[in-house]
């Protein structure tokens, strides 16, 4: 079984920096949550991060046992996360616009 | 409450070295600092391309750096060197400044002492006392809450966040338990977890004075035509899977651990406070001007935490290198000083990784000489700048 690295017991990602991961891999956990495996459903490169539970659109993705943004569509045990499902809570100008009118 | 041995000064500072500093006070200065340098035991000189022709507000950071770096408590001696009657900060003014510490202190004018050669004949000679003077001093009992502990981060990798900085937040905060202090600076890497920071601030000023930190520092990126914000994470960054500027933050801020923080200090400024506890200052992700910073503020010991395999190494602030990356190890063992990368191959915990940093720490605290300070690579003194030269 390929290993993925868990920093946090509350992170809902891992990342890929024993090994990389194939499609189907079985994946386990180093770190914490060495009780959890998931089976990849994408290709995972040296570095990068899998989901370790679904995570619905909006919620928050939770490495080092903090926020690293939230998801922007659902995404599912064992997928990829990365830009193109998650996006950064920070510079959101648009954002902070919607809740200066919503304020008003 | 664990001691180390160490150098009790005069003002109650405690080193883990007792080096005898050759500084230059000006650009001019640097190849009579060299070559009294050269020819003395131990001594270590200290150059740079500052000192003239600086707006006010650039020249004072300057000095803090100068003066502060003679302050550290590393230093058991200076001769100070300046070429002519420089502006705003002669030889004579760092040696006002550095004069509370009670540590013995020369000045030479190369101009006044008569040129480059009368000028290295006095100085070294200076030197030569120094030297001997300081070689009586012994290591004595001290406490571990004596201990400035200075941290950094760079060349930095998908296993810096993971493991070394982490580690080295549970190293900080073994000491903290002890009474000591942990130092950070490089605020351009506290953006995207402002608020994790002044969750931890013990007062409103130090939270406010957080966030216009961050604030100032993005202003002056924008003014420079760049906007850092749109850049970050870098390109290669989003490559290697780092997604979103908060998660390259939290990486990196995660060197400090849980501890509160009690003071923010300009650039190369010393605390005031003494609490146990993180501290935190303004300044660039530039490493060899970040540390040099701290170093000026007065830290005595700094970890530079890197997943590349840093050189960095300051020459009166022993600089311990802490990777996650077994192959950066490998490939810089002669410069790398310890590897936590066990934690990903379920050899170590987190909390042992912690450990050994911090015993690390405290060996070198007690005189165990780091890599880089046994090959004398001491490549790592910067100045920051805030004005043009003129």
């Amino acid at each position: 079984m390929k290993r993925v690295f868990v920093v946090y017991a509350t992170d809902n990602v891992g990342t890929a920096v024993l090994e990389a991961i194939q499609t189907g891999d079985h994946v386990g956990c180093n770190g914490e949550r060495s009780d959890l495996e998931v089976i990849a459903l994408d290709p995972i490169a040296y570095g990068h991060k899998i989901a370790l539970m679904d995570i619905a659109q909006g919620d928050t993705v939770l490495k080092y046992g903090l926020s690293i943004g939230s998801a922007s569509r659902d995404i599912k045990e064992g997928e990829h996360v990365h830009d193109h499902n998650v996006e950064s809570n920070r510079g959101r100008g648009d954002l902070a616009e919607r809740e200066t009118v919503t304020a008003e | 409450m664990s001691e180390f041995l160490g150098y009790i000064r005069p003002n109650g500072d405690v080193g883990i070295r007792n080096h005898l500093l050759i500084l230059s006070g000006t650009v001019y200065a640097n190849g009579v600092c060299d070559r009294v340098a050269d020819t003395i035991h131990g001594a270590v000189p200290i150059t740079h391309a500052n000192g003239r022709c600086q707006v006010a507000p650039d020249l004072r950071v300057t000095r803090r750096f100068l003066a502060g770096t003679a302050m550290n408590p590393n230093v058991g001696a200076v001769v100070i060197i300046d070429h002519f009657k420089e502006e705003g900060m002669t030889a004579e003014d760092l040696a006002d400044d550095i004069a509370p510490t009670g540590k013995p202190i020369a000045t030479v004018n190369i101009r006044g002492d008569g040129g480059f050669i009368s000028a290295v004949d006095k100085a070294t000679r200076y030197a030569q006392d120094f030297a001997r003077q300081i070689s009586l001093h012994q290591r004595e009992a001290a406490p571990m809450s004596k201990i400035l502990f200075g941290t950094e981060c760079g060349t930095s990798d998908t296993t810096s966040g993971l493991a070394s900085n982490p580690a080295n937040g549970l190293a900080g905060e073994i000491l903290i338990a002890q009474g000591g202090r942990m130092l950070m600076a490089e605020c351009t890497e506290w953006m995207g977890c402002e608020t994790w920071l002044t969750d931890k601030a013990t007062s409103p000023a130090v939270a406010e004075a957080i966030l216009a930190g961050v604030q100032h520092m993005e202003a002056r990126a924008l003014a420079s035509g760049e906007d850092i914000r749109g850049s970050q994470p870098t390109g290669d960054n989003m490559a290697g899977g780092l997604t979103t500027i908060e998660e390259k933050s939290m990486g990196a801020v995660k060197k400090i651990g849980d501890s509160p923080i009690i003071e923010y200090l300009e650039i190369a400024e010393a605390p005031i406070k003494t609490d146990p506890g993180n501290y935190v200052m303004y300044g660039p992700g530039m490493g060899a001007e970040s540390i040099s910073s701290m170093a000026a503020a007065g830290c005595q010991v700094l970890t530079f935490c890197t997943g590349g395999g840093h050189t960095s190494n300051h020459p009166i602030m022993p600089t311990i290198k802490v990777t996650g990356n077994r192959g950066s190890f490998e490939l810089m063992r002669d410069t790398v000083d310890v590897d936590v990368s066990g934690v990903f191959y379920g050899e170590i915990t987190l909390a042992e990784a912690g450990q050994i940093v911090y015993d690390e720490v405290e060996r070198v605290c007690n005189g165990y000489l780091t890599k880089s300070e046994a090959l004398r690579d001491n490549n790592s003194f910067a100045i920051h700048r805030v004005g043009p030269s003129i």
